[in-house]
């Protein structure tokens, strides 16, 4: 059972959780939200690369036998930066979309372009 | 001479030019944009005459750092780039839209693309990518009316959805591997014993790349038809090219255990005809632009996938010529948007009359995305069809394909003619940006011989007779491409009903979700 459910199967559930996200719903909040999830999953996929039980943080005075792989975690810490910013500039964007338009759905927006 | 220069400098511009005023900027400007244009050449000169040059941070061995590497064919790629964004900067230097928020954010976008083609490791790919598709993104929606807005979110939404399949990519990649390093990837890709496990990843990479280099027809997920016409201009020039050149270094990075040599050929045939037929049933200039570019991406597949050297370079060529012609195109239309105050071609005539300077400018783009002779695009589609040479229907394929891209042109020629009245002449700075644009389209056909001798070692010999049958071959292309525009696109209502297709946020992730498990279920059936 432990074997089923490690890091790599929850990360990739939770990456077609978040791809669901962005196919079936129409709500542009509901897609930066599914944006969110498909990276929160990213990070997790990263963090159980080649770990095993046992194993410790990489800090202080460890020897390399023992403490986990650092360059994920280093990796991981840029990819959450890149993360944050990401759902900022999505949501000022989404802001303005929405003062132009008065709607949070993509088939609404699209309607009113025709319009235009 | 350190590689990074050539990243981190156009963005220290862009901050001093952030912080400055307005007059001491423009000097400042372009004293730096000159620097590196010629730290680009010196860094060419150095890798033509030493060999390829890695840059590694921190002092690192090679196999640990992150490296920068400018080899023979990225550093031709990085010296177009710097000659484009001085002359884009003084194409534009007149507008009013161009105050320091503008200029700040575009000169990011120089550095990026320059660390885009220059980066060897994939989280660094990454990084760099992201970061440009959020400025790429706020720059189309720079002028914020209500189409541009809509254009904006979804380029930016799109963009972060298929960067998130290459993250995942990346990270199956470490797994494996345990480096990120493209080279290193390379080298040790004989040691992986189960190539079924590298299919997982390769397509994860693959998808977000073939989406960004415009071979997905999805034309609001790259080029743009509202933004500011710098903007499209480098989106479809070097933008594109960039995330082309990235194609290339991943298909050679795996190509040894993964052949998708003879899918990209036929998808890059069929491509090419989709984009034709998408171009040439659209009415907005802008948008026929963007479907071409997509027609072109497709032919340039197509050479890069044929086995043979000549096509491979051809390709190449035809991706540097293709930034050249098609940045001068959306400048040009640019400028008629603005003269005309319609993106409609419909009700845009006598261009001749009205803006002469433009159309000849527009005329020499033209033959060079044909294919005449002694234009750059002759040179490229001469290589790419000599790499063909030994089977014969590849060869028509090819034919077929510039007979498509005859016809669209003629649409697009067709708001030349009629009367109109004169008006003002450009300003200077557009003239100069744009004759020098023009001149390195009939430079690269007239040189071009001796360009691929000296850039890719690689003899050329056109005889007299060859040149006889390809401008034949042209004439006869450009007659075909006319009947068909007249008798069969004029009277069929086909092309109508496809100008009504657009695609909603979720159908394009559709697309994406589809061309991506139809990509690993092929792979998985054919290994």
């Amino acid at each position: 059972m432990e074997k089923i459910f490690n890091g790599e199967s929850i990360s990739i559930l939770l990456f077609l959780i978040g791809v669901y996200g962005l196919l079936a719903r129409r709500n542009i909040i509901k897609t930066v939200i599914a944006l969110a999830i498909m990276q929160s999953a990213i990070i997790l996929f990263f963090l159980t690369i080649n770990y095993e039980d046992g194993r410790i943080p990489p800090i202080g005075d460890v020897t390399i036998h023992t403490a986990v792989d650092p360059v994920p975690q280093a990796l991981m810490i840029t990819a959450i930066v890149i993360g944050v910013a990401v759902t900022a500039v999505s949501l000022t964007m989404f802001i303005s979309l929405y003062h132009h338009y008065g709607t949070t759905n993509w088939l609404k927006v699209i309607n009113k372009r025709r319009e235009d | 001479m350190l590689l990074f220069w050539l990243v981190l400098l156009p963005i220290l511009s862009s901050i001093v030019a952030y912080l400055n005023k307005r007059r001491l900027t423009g000097y400042l400007l372009g004293l730096t944009q000159l620097l590196v244009f010629f730290m680009a050449l010196i860094t060419a000169i150095d890798v033509y005459t030493n060999g390829t040059i890695i840059y590694s941070f921190g002092g690192n061995a090679v196999n640990i750092g992150v490296n920068l590497v400018a080899d023979k064919v990225n550093i031709i790629f990085i010296v177009l780039s710097c000659a484009f964004f001085p002359i884009m900067l003084l194409f534009n230097y007149h507008k009013s839209y161009m105050n320091k928020l503008f200029l700040f954010l575009f000169l990011i976008l120089q550095g990026l693309i320059n660390g885009i083609f220059l980066s060897n490791d994939l989280f660094n790919l990454y990084a760099l990518i992201e970061v440009s598709t959020i400025t790429v993104s706020i720059l189309i929606m720079y002028k914020k009316t209500s189409h541009s807005i809509y254009d904006g979110i979804l380029y930016l939404l799109i963009n972060l959805v298929s960067m998130a399949f290459f993250l995942l990519g990346v990270g199956y990649i470490y797994k494996i591997f345990g480096t990120l390093d493209l080279t290193l990837i390379k080298q040790q890709l004989t040691n992986v014993t189960s190539t079924p496990s590298l299919i997982l990843p390769y397509t994860l990479i693959i998808t977000p790349i073939v989406l960004k280099s415009a071979l997905l027809p999805l034309p609001r997920a790259h080029g743009t038809p509202s933004a500011p016409s710098i903007v499209s201009s480098v989106l479809s020039g070097i933008y594109v090219t960039s995330s082309l050149y990235l194609f290339i270094k991943i298909q050679d990075t795996f190509s040894p255990a993964i052949d998708t040599a003879s899918l990209f050929l036929s998808l890059g045939f069929i491509i090419s005809i989709l984009g034709f037929v998408l171009a040439l049933s659209q009415n907005d200039i802008r948008l026929i632009l963007t479907y071409s570019t997509i027609s072109q991406v497709g032919l340039i597949v197509f050479g890069l996938s044929l086995a043979s050297d000549y096509s491979y370079y051809g390709s190449i060529y035809h991706l540097l010529s293709h930034a050249v012609f098609k940045s001068t195109l959306f400048l040009t239309a640019g400028m008629i948007i603005e003269e005309y105050d319609t993106r409609d071609i419909r009700k845009i005539r006598g261009l001749f009359k009205r803006m002469p300077f433009v159309t000849i400018i527009i005329c020499f783009a033209l033959l060079g995305i044909s294919g005449a002779p002694l234009f750059n695009g002759s040179i490229s589609k001469y290589l790419i069809k000599k790499g063909s040479d030994s089977t014969q229907f590849l060869e028509y394929g090819l034919i077929i394909i510039n007979i498509a891209t005859i016809t669209y042109l003629m649409k697009y020629t067709s708001m030349f003619f009629g009367s109109s009245k004169k008006s003002k002449t450009p300003p200077l700075n557009q003239k100069i940006a744009l004759i020098s644009l023009a001149s390195l389209c009939l430079l690269g056909g007239i040189g071009g011989q001796i360009f691929i001798n000296w850039l890719f070692k690689l003899n050329i010999q056109i005889e007299a007779l060859q040149y006889l049958e390809k401008t034949i071959i042209y004439i006869l292309s450009l007659g075909i491409g006319y009947l068909f525009y007249e008798f069969i696109y004029k009277k069929s209502n086909f092309f109508m009903t496809i100008r009504q297709l657009e695609l909603s946020f979720n159908e394009l992730i559709l697309t994406i979700t589809l061309f991506f498990t139809g990509l690993l279920s092929y792979l998985l059936l054919v290994q």
